[in-house]
């Protein structure tokens, strides 16, 4: 029992590790921009048939891809800022537009992509095949499986580059600057709305090499970024809006919470007890668990 | 000089910056809606094709749910989530029929009130969340209700919910009793009637104090409730009406496509739909939502019906521009630009009028 429980926590800590390194973006996103973006699970989705499409036309390791989708989806992200979510602060002539308008304006970008994505790619599973997507590392009496032990110590190196690219580049400090208060940094001589663009793209870029490492071990499908979407949006919720680290912790908390109760209950009832747990948090916990530590 | 009552509906939306509305009786806006209920009641005299009939019961249907749905709207709150309303409704009346032979005529009040009471549950604590946090609950509890039906097949109590499978309503041929009906008209006729039945009763709200106190709370909640205004209280009345009647409209639906399925009945898609014909319209006006499915669907019905089949998704790709095209360029609809047009025709009818 004891044996079964552990190796629950440690699948879940491994799913975690994903659920934080897909969050980090759309928390970034959120407490910079103060936009939430709902067409984040199509984000992803695209950016792992990118890294799909490479594998299978050119044979290019997903890992490698990384270095290709990365820059792709930065300039995506730059463009989907300047041209889909801009108008919409030039229209209020405001640092900050009225939030439910942007989530509506994303709700449908995420209709869109996906069902273009439908109609282009079709509605068939794909996966990469390679032998690294079944290989598997031996810890103890625990059997990890090797792509997804990498992405979860991927997602601490990114929420760690991250980190260390808002406290110690120029570039950084100016969007946390924007984040902390936005006319003081247009006083200061930031173009706020460029900090808007970096930062999208910035987040969605983080966001496809969480997509590029997920492919040799992930299903394919139009559809499958609702899905992951949703659990981002608990992720975020749980760890504090806007928070990065928090992301991280929300994410290895959602995990472990997830993999654990998959033991004693079906799995459809986890799914439901996460939404429970977002709406529990949403009610009494709004400012999150880090909010709650700080505090 | 009397003020017509379309005038106090919109008197009492937020009023945009710099558009200043007359208060002067728009006849013409009356006559419009006069000419279009005699052509909707006169149209199944004159085709008789059942899927165009079919497309005049979606438009209405849409109307119904869009009206329903804007009733929590003019409390200020976007709900994402009234599919679950809608489901709650064709579940317990098709439920109460297959298993005890309840006509869906009775069942469908019990749908009604069940759904009334798990608005009430849910809303209490969640209208405290606003903007896209109420959305987004919104969103989590209708996804609860649907995972859960999607996988149960049987419930507590020994309710078959039948899981993923959905239910079919027992066909019982044309036997008005039971809510069946063997041709398109009786149902062209009960959407229509529902409808109208929907837009009426939010115009009355709007024209009652509950529905001054709607308008203040959606202007601004905390001024409101420095005046007095128990705001909770009356977000829970606008809900409750509103799940009541996305739940008859549940009943409808199951009767009318006479199936049902956690997807169909209770998913993020129908509740984007039912969102949507409102947000196009103006979801905080009287006439926003008919106007906004009058426009979308027969549009996303034609473009289903003849391209789905080849290009599935595509009506979806259609309503997510959509979306963005209003809300970047009509973020409160197309209802206002619509009546400065009317009024404005109005105005160069009377010149040319004094000039003759």
């Amino acid at each position: 029992m004891i044996q079964l429980l552990a190796s629950a926590a440690v699948t879940g800590l491994m799913l975690g590790g994903l659920y934080g390194a897909l969050a980090v973006g759309l928390s970034l996103i959120f407490g910079i921009i103060r936009v939430i973006n709902f067409a984040h699970g199509a984000f992803l989705m695209l950016s792992m048939y990118a890294s799909f499409w490479l594998w299978y036309f050119f044979h290019i390791n997903p890992y490698l891809s990384i270095l290709l989708v990365v820059p792709l989806f930065f300039l995506f992200g730059y463009a989907v800022q300047q041209l889909v979510i801009r108008p919409m602060f030039v229209r209020e002539r405001a640092l900050v537009v009225e939030p439910l308008g942007v989530l509506l304006l994303t709700a449908g970008l995420d209709l869109v992509l996906s069902n273009l994505a439908l109609l282009f790619f079709k509605s068939d599973y794909r996966a990469v095949i390679s032998p690294l997507g079944d290989s598997t590392l031996r810890l103890g009496f625990l059997d990890l499986n090797l792509p997804r032990f990498l992405l979860f110590l991927l997602s601490f190196a990114i929420t760690g580059g991250l980190y260390w690219i808002l406290n110690h580049t120029e570039v950084g400090v100016a969007i946390r600057s924007v984040g902390q208060n936005r006319e003081a940094a247009a006083l200061c001589g930031v173009n706020v709305y460029r900090i808007y663009s970096l930062t999208f793209g910035l987040g969605t870029a983080v966001l496809a090499m969480v997509g590029a490492a997920m492919t040799p071990f992930y299903y394919i499908n139009p559809s499958m970024g609702s899905a992951l979407g949703v659990k981002s949006f608990i992720v975020v919720v749980l760890g504090g809006l806007g928070s990065v680290p928090g992301a991280l912790l929300g994410g290895l908390i959602l995990g472990v919470v997830e993999s654990v109760t998959a033991q004693f209950v079906p799995a459809t009832t986890s799914v439901i007890f996460s939404f429970l747990l977002f709406i529990i948090v949403m009610l009494w916990r709004p400012k999150g668990l880090m909010g709650m530590l700080e505090a | 000089m009397p003020i017509s009552a379309l005038e106090c509906v919109h008197a009492n939306a937020p009023s945009v910056e710099g558009r200043d509305h007359p208060r002067r009786s728009s006849a013409l806006s009356w006559w419009i809606i006069a000419a279009a209920t005699l052509l909707f009641l006169i149209i199944p005299l004159l085709l008789h094709d059942p899927y165009y009939l079919h497309i005049f019961i979606l438009v209405f249907l849409f109307a119904y749910l869009g009206t329903a749905w804007s009733l929590v709207g003019m409390a200020g709150q976007l709900s994402l989530g009234h599919a679950a309303f809608l489901g709650i409704g064709g579940y317990t009346s098709t439920l109460l029929f297959m298993e005890w032979g309840v006509t869906p005529w009775l069942g469908m009040w019990m749908g009604a009130i069940l759904s009334a009471v798990v608005g009430i549950l849910i809303g209490y604590p969640t209208f405290r969340l606003r903007g896209p946090y109420f959305a987004l609950t919104t969103i989590a509890f209708a996804e609860i209700l649907r995972i859960y039906v999607e996988n149960t097949e049987v419930g507590p109590f020994g309710i078959p919910l039948r899981a993923g499978m959905g239910l079919l309503v027992p066909l019982k041929g044309s036997a008005p009793a039971l809510f069946q009906f063997d041709s398109k008209e009786p149902y062209y006729y009960l959407s229509f009637l529902m409808m109208c039945m929907a837009v009426g009763l939010s115009f009355l709200i709007n024209r009652t104090r509950f529905g001054f106190y709607l308008a203040a709370i959606r202007a601004d909640q905390d001024a409101a409730e420095s005046l007095g205004i128990n705001s909770t209280r009356f977000k829970l009345l606008a809900m409750t009406v509103s799940c009541l009647l996305a739940a008859l409209g549940g009943t409808f639906y199951a009767q009318y496509f006479r199936y049902i399925n956690p997807e169909r009945a209770m998913g993020l898609g129908i509740s984007i739909e039912i969102a949507l014909v409102g947000i196009v319209g103006g979801w905080q006006t009287v006439l926003g939502p008919t106007i906004g499915s009058v426009l979308l669907s027969p549009l996303s019905e034609l473009v289903r019906a003849y391209l789905g089949g080849t290009y599935a998704g595509l009506h979806l790709i259609f309503y997510g521009l959509v979306l963005m095209v209003v809300v970047l360029f009509l973020p409160n609809g197309i209802f206002g630009p619509l009546q400065m047009a009317i009024r404005r025709l109005e105005a160069k009818i009377r010149k040319s009028d004094e000039k003759g």
